[in-house]
């Protein structure tokens, strides 16, 4: 409660990291904060290219199936590999100055969030002027399952940005870690695969359904690719799961957040 | 908590663990398990102080002796073995100045920042926008980057918005290195208007003319436990004594011209309390004489007063600061100043010789006066402390109030 309090204290810090991560990527560019458009939308123009033209999948309209997968699946990611760094590109600050250290994973993930939520400007733009379009009442749902995302990612990032400081090769591990677990995930292929593949294995497929970016990722193309309301009962099942990583996130980083000054 | 206290430190123990060569990653831990070795430096064993609300105390010691380890706990940025530390309100750190500045920022930009990081508000950061501006003089420069700034100007920067932070407690290390000697002195008198609005402040420096000026109390801290506190007038010179004991170089030389000169039936210097210093030149009189040239030590209210030290240096000392510093018997600073400040070139000082400051008048009210003198390096190392070395009374016949008489007139309509 105490700390919670400390926090809120510290909003203006939060928010003014924040801001310094979102406009100090693009300082200096011509473009400047455009970039935080124009990358998602050139991203989407590549996909849509190798996957409508050379390698065609057998899946409808398949960059949008893609995208609206990858987007958030990009979130969850650099939560995890730059989170997991983002006490030691701050060390300056930590060795020197006294602030909730939570401060930071907060920012990086709020950062990587709002960073999300612009990506999105254009995964919409991209709905409404190709004609694919969108359902008003599934939309509703999408910052619910946005939320859910974000406290997982916050748990992990404060997981891993702790032990970041004591083990520096978390870093690197956290990269391939990253990648194995975006191929674990239905992110380029859709749930009806593994469902296929695993159907004589149910063991396997419960420990499948146990990842908790799976239905994540399975609710943000049911609102957005088959246009339906999310299976409420799998985001529940999410959130949980996220409460979960969150809490043990905030103690492991609680016990370790006393020697970062001298670690570093 | 005791109420009226803003800190309570109580037996607060500290050690680092200095790895010989420390391998950090996995490979390195696993296989040269050797490599991790290490020798636990016990840098605090068990210091307990209480500060009260509005209370000015200064830390001194030598080097590794556990002050800044002891401010690096307050500031929690480092966390003890044991012990405990309570402080109350708000904390804030001139430790590190300019802690999270982005170089392609504009200054405003900066200022957001950086008063974010000590838990500031907008709110609180726009009411104190232009006061923070003002006072780090940057008007024309304050919406240009900060990677174009000099870096006495991002200092002044830095400065200004740590110092306007209004913290209930205020941690301080070695901060008035800041900018020229005009800033130095703002930022000096700012630390006095903080002080005298009841902020807490703690110290630490080597600088000990500084403490005593803004410091209620000292506090001397050597081998990780606390040696002595008080008065800053008095601990100071215990410190500056077993410093000067310490500093070899020419000690023993020195020592031995000392000692030769109590032999043929001097002075002796080292059996006096009130003087310290390491004795590469010494101050072998101080008497001061009244206009008509009278060896007096009783002066009336704007009288002139000429003031003779006469010197012995052992061999050529070209880096000597000559000061005095008046206070009254109630030991308020009356009056303080040195040849550095007169003339800002330090004196080359050699042989017997004879330094002689002529004060024009003397505007004290009725009181008796004491005056210390010091011979010392620009950077405060003590060559010869003379505390109290004259006692003067001075009387007025007029009945005015106050340390000073300042020269006024009525006129009345």
């Amino acid at each position: 409660m105490k700390k919670a309090k400390e926090l809120y204290a510290y909003r203006e810090m939060i928010a003014s990291l924040v801001k310094r991560e979102l406009r100090g990527r693009y300082k200096g560019a011509v473009l400047g904060f455009l970039w935080n458009f124009l990358n998602p939308l050139l991203q989407l123009i590549v996909y849509t290219l190798v996957f409508s033209v050379i390698m065609r999948a057998g899946i409808e309209k398949y960059y949008i199936f893609l995208f609206v997968a990858l987007v958030p699946w990009i979130f969850f990611s650099s939560a995890l590999t730059g989170g997991s760094s983002c006490i030691l590109a701050n060390q300056d600050l930590v060795k020197k100055i006294y602030f909730p250290r939570e401060v930071l994973p907060i920012a990086h993930t709020t950062a990587t969030f709002v960073n999300m939520l612009l990506s999105f400007v254009v995964v919409f733009a991209v709905l409404i002027v190709t004609g694919f379009g969108i359902n008003p009442v599934a939309c509703l749902f999408l910052p619910i399952i946005m939320i859910v995302e974000y406290v997982i990612c916050l748990g992990m990032c404060m997981i891993f940005s702790a032990l970041t400081v004591y083990v520096r090769d978390m870093q690197n591990i956290m990269a391939i870690v990253a990648m194995a677990w975006q191929f674990l995930t239905p992110v380029m292929y859709g749930q009806q695969m593994v469902e296929g593949a695993l159907a004589n294995h149910p063991l396997m497929m419960t420990i499948w359904n146990y990842n908790p970016t799976t239905p994540l990722i399975n609710a943000y193309r049911q609102i957005l690719y088959y246009k339906e309301i999310p299976d409420m009962h799998y985001i529940g099942m999410a959130l949980l799961l996220g409460i979960v990583v969150c809490i043990i996130g905030w103690a492991v980083f609680e016990k370790l957040q006393k020697g970062f000054a001298e670690e570093l | 908590m005791k109420p009226e206290n803003a800190i309570e430190v109580h037996n607060l123990e500290k050690s680092f663990k200095v790895y010989y060569d420390k391998g950090s990653t996995f490979k390195e831990k696993v296989l040269f398990t050797k490599r991790n070795r290490y020798e636990v430096r016990h840098v605090l064993r068990g210091i307990s102080f209480e500060v009260k609300k509005g209370e000015a105390i200064g830390l001194i010691g030598h080097n590794g002796c556990g002050k800044s380890t002891t401010l690096k706990l307050l500031t929690r940025i480092i966390y003890p073995d044991s012990g405990t530390i309570e402080m109350a309100g708000r904390v804030a750190s001139l430790i590190e100045l300019g802690a999270g500045f982005h170089p392609d920022m504009s200054g405003r930009e900066n200022i957001y920042i950086n008063a974010a990081i000590f838990g500031l508000t907008k709110k609180e950061i726009d009411a104190r926008l232009n006061d923070i501006i003002a006072f780090s003089e940057l008007e024309e420069f304050i919406d240009n980057p900060v990677r174009t700034y000099s870096s006495g100007m991002y200092m002044r920067l830095a400065f200004a918005v740590a110092i306007n932070v209004d913290a209930d407690i205020l941690l301080v290390d070695e901060i008035l290195a800041v900018g020229d000697a005009g800033f130095q002195a703002k930022c000096f008198n700012k630390m006095r208007e903080i002080k005298g609005s009841g902020t807490t402040i703690v110290i630490v420096s080597h600088a000990l003319n500084q403490i005593e000026q803004i410091c209620d109390r000292s506090i001397w801290i050597h081998e990780g436990v606390i040696k002595a506190e008080g008065l800053p007038r008095d601990v100071d010179p215990l410190y500056m004594i077993y410093m000067s004991s310490r500093a070899s170089g020419n000690a023993q030389a020195v020592e031995l011209a000392r000692a030769a000169d109590a032999a043929k039936g001097g002075y002796n210097r080292a059996e006096d309390k009130n003087r310290w210093g390491s004795g590469e030149v010494i101050m072998t009189s101080v008497t001061c004489y009244n206009d008509k040239g009278e060896d007096v030590r009783a002066f009336a209210s704007n009288e002139s007063c000429n003031i003779e030290i006469k010197y012995n240096a052992v061999y050529k000392i070209e880096d000597t600061v000559i000061g005095l510093a008046v206070y009254r018997d109630d030991n308020s600073h009356v009056y303080g100043t040195n040849t550095l400040i007169d003339t800002s070139e330090p004196v080359v000082l050699e042989g017997d010789g004879t330094a002689v400051l002529k004060i024009k008048r003397l505007p004290l009210n009725e009181g008796v006066y004491k005056i210390d003198f010091e011979l010392h390096k620009p950077d405060g190392f003590d060559y010869d402390f003379w505390k109290e070395a004259l006692r003067i009374t001075v009387s007025n016949p007029h009945q005015e109030a106050g340390i000073i008489s300042l020269e006024h007139e009525w006129t009345i309509d």
